[in-house]
């Protein structure tokens, strides 16, 4: 839905030929600037399908949380699993890339995950609330990779990321995971630079394979949670009272770096550096905070400044690299 | 300079149409355009160090009185207006000049409302401090955020209105007031808060080429902007830990129809994204669908009615929707050539 110029450009170009309303339409209309009737339709059923679906996947979710007394155990199942078995019959008749089938086979990562939620509910497992999330990511991937659609990627990697988000955030100490994080040499940090570490790779393998159910704002999205994680180890590995973790930090730049660099070979999103540069800023704010103990308010200035010439810098190089990428792709 | 194909072909389009004389040059004027995560981060950065130059002000001046912080304020804002106009394109200016008017702003604000306790008071003065930044300040990105907590501001500014009370209750009790007053009032507060800025996102995305062939786009583009971003979130900005105190005795009740209020927030969103698609504006358009979902997650938590009631209204509010989409689909195929 892109059009040819941006509007800052649009009004740019209106400004400068001083065009009346005529012009402006006619200027609109050769940007593609607008849309047409048929492609506002097109936007507004596709919206409203999304929406509708999202709204039955909510429906489900608020049920089984809603533990409604009234229905017993066995039909609790029963309703969930004919859900299920009747999104992967209509999935069946209508495959995907059909709308109903991609819709149906979303429905069924959702109730993939309500049933898990469901099991840990009724029978009271002891499981922690990531493992549920890493379960249904794990178990409803098949519904992800069949479904081929951008809507279902994006629920994929919202779910993924909530379990990570679950186990770093609460710091349980069970579950399956513990295994292999259970050891002291896996200071918080660490672990959050796995996380950050496990996000660049998907983005890397979305970047390399061209996959066309992972388009660019769900490969954002993975870059952006990459480096979410990645700032909360920054921080964590500053601010934090950790021996050995500096080893966190180097394992974020070397993911910084790497991920720029791929970004400049690619030369086709600027989003990822700006996403790298943002991370640089917030840790090196910590960092420069940490180091001067906050010893008296002149402390605040010199923070204040430092972001406004971090940003500023950032934004300046962003916007030259944007506007060069541009002119290569053109 | 705008010097991409695009813009060469545009122009000379215009030229065959007789809309510009053939020996029309092309712009000279750098392509200084940001995309939209850009001025996202550097709106952040600039807001933040706004914050940590009011800190470091106030703990360096120590101001005595409302008189000091307000005279504090004002110079702020006047250098922040002189940057502005000095330095247009200069990246590190911008970012000064925008700390420099944020700090300004709280510090503005802190003089005017030290002693008010009136919810009314002070979100009715935070919305003229936004009208009056948003009219002064030659900056894009700084009109953005001015049209934006203008949008937050009115919305307080008229609920508090019709519900008088301190801001906290704002906070923390607003449900209180929505269960006792009905559904009708509750109702209507609503409209008289949202419908005037649907109205003019509205008229201001449907009429873009009407003002864009005057000199008010400088400030009907950033109003725009700001409007959008404002009715994506304001539903969830409005009473945002209400949910939190709804109290969980109301857990298990019939049905009670203010827990609808956060869908006509996703109504509200989806709405903004909508305009954002005619504006074909794709971060808009993100941060709308963002918003909805959190709406969602909203309707979730706030505890006006049970969650199997709620289940039922998602499923029926999904069943409807898919049904027009399927509506318009066939409508699409039925115009397709």
């Amino acid at each position: 839905m892109q059009s040819k110029l941006n509007r800052s450009e649009l009004d740019q170009l209106a400004a400068h030929y001083e065009l009346q309303r005529d012009g402006v339409d006619t200027l609109l209309q050769l940007a593609q600037a607008r849309p047409g009737r048929r492609a506002t339709l097109d936007f507004l059923a596709r919206v409203l399908r999304i929406g509708g679906v999202l709204s039955l996947a909510s429906g489900i979710v608020f049920f089984v949380a809603a533990n409604w007394s009234a229905m017993a155990v066995f039909g609790r199942f029963a309703l969930l699993e004919l859900v299920l078995v009747a999104c992967v019959a209509a999935a069946l008749v209508k495959p995907p890339p059909s709308s109903l089938g991609r819709a149906a086979l979303l429905l069924a990562f959702v109730t993939t995950g309500a049933l898990f939620a469901l099991f840990g509910q009724t029978y009271q497992t002891g499981a922690d609330i990531y493992e549920l999330f890493f379960t249904w990511a794990l178990f409803g991937l098949p519904f992800v990779l069949l479904a081929r659609w951008s809507v279902s990627s994006a629920a994929w990697l919202v779910v993924l990321n909530t379990a990570l988000m679950l186990f770093c955030g609460l710091h349980p100490t069970g579950g399956m995971l513990w295994i292999v994080f259970g050891s002291p040499h896996w200071q918080p940090a660490y672990v959050l630079m796995c996380a950050a570490w496990l996000n660049v790779l998907l983005w890397f393998v979305f970047e390399l394979r061209e996959l066309p159910s992972v388009p660019q704002w769900v490969r954002r999205l993975a870059i952006s949670c990459a480096f979410g994680f990645g700032s909360w180890a920054g921080i964590t590995a500053i601010v934090g009272d950790e021996s050995r973790a500096a080893g966190a930090l180097l394992l974020l730049l070397a993911a910084m770096l790497a991920v720029f660099f791929y970004a400049r070979y690619r030369r086709d999103d600027i989003y990822p550096v700006a996403v790298v540069m943002g991370t640089f800023i917030i840790v090196s704010l910590f960092g420069l905070g940490q180091t001067m103990e906050f010893r008296d308010e002149g402390v605040l200035l010199i923070l204040a400044a430092w972001l406004i010439g971090t940003s500023a810098v950032a934004a300046r190089l962003l916007t030259v690299m944007a506007r060069n990428w541009r002119g290569e792709a053109a | 300079m705008i010097d991409t194909p695009e813009v060469g072909e545009i122009v000379a389009a215009l030229r065959d149409r007789g809309l510009l004389k053939s020996d029309t040059p092309l712009p000279f004027t750098e392509d200084n355009h940001r995309p939209w995560f850009v001025s996202l981060m550097t709106g952040a950065a600039g807001w933040l160090a706004g914050l940590l130059l009011l800190f470091f002000l106030g703990l360096t001046l120590k101001p005595g009185s409302g008189t000091s912080i307000f005279i504090i304020g004002v110079v702020l804002l006047g250098t922040a207006w002189m940057m502005y106009r000095a330095a247009r394109e200069l990246v590190f200016l911008d970012q000064l000049a925008l700390s420099l008017s944020i700090a300004g702003q709280f510090a503005v604000a802190w003089a005017l409302l030290e002693d008010a306790h009136s919810a009314f008071v002070i979100s009715g003065t935070v919305l003229l401090l936004q009208f009056v930044v948003f009219a002064i300040m030659p900056n894009y990105a700084a009109r953005i955020i001015a049209a934006f907590f203008a949008v937050i501001a009115w919305i307080y500014t008229v609920q508090s209105a019709l519900h008088p009370g301190n801001l906290e209750s704002f906070f923390w009790q607003r449900e209180s007031d929505a269960v006792r007053t009905g559904l009708a009032w509750s109702l209507i507060s609503w409209l008289l808060s949202w419908a005037p800025l649907l109205a003019l996102a509205w008229y201001l995305t449907t009429r873009e080429s009407s003002w864009m062939a005057h000199a008010r786009r400088s400030l009907a583009r950033p109003l725009l902007t700001g409007l959008l971003l404002g009715l994506a979130c304001g539903g969830a900005i409005l009473q945002p830990f209400a949910m939190a105190f709804f109290g969980t005795g109301i857990v298990g009740l019939g049905m009670n129809w203010y827990a609808l209020f956060p869908l006509l927030a996703i109504a509200v969103a989806v709405f903004a994204a909508y305009c954002a698609f005619q504006l074909r504006n794709l971060g808009l358009l993100g941060f709308a669908v963002f918003a909805a979902l959190m709406h969602l997650a909203k309707f979730y938590y706030l505890y006006g009615t049970s969650l199997t009631w709620k289940s039922v209204i998602m499923v029926c509010v999904g069943v409807a929707l898919v049904g027009v989409s399927l509506a318009v689909k066939t409508q699409v195929a039925r115009e397709a050539p």
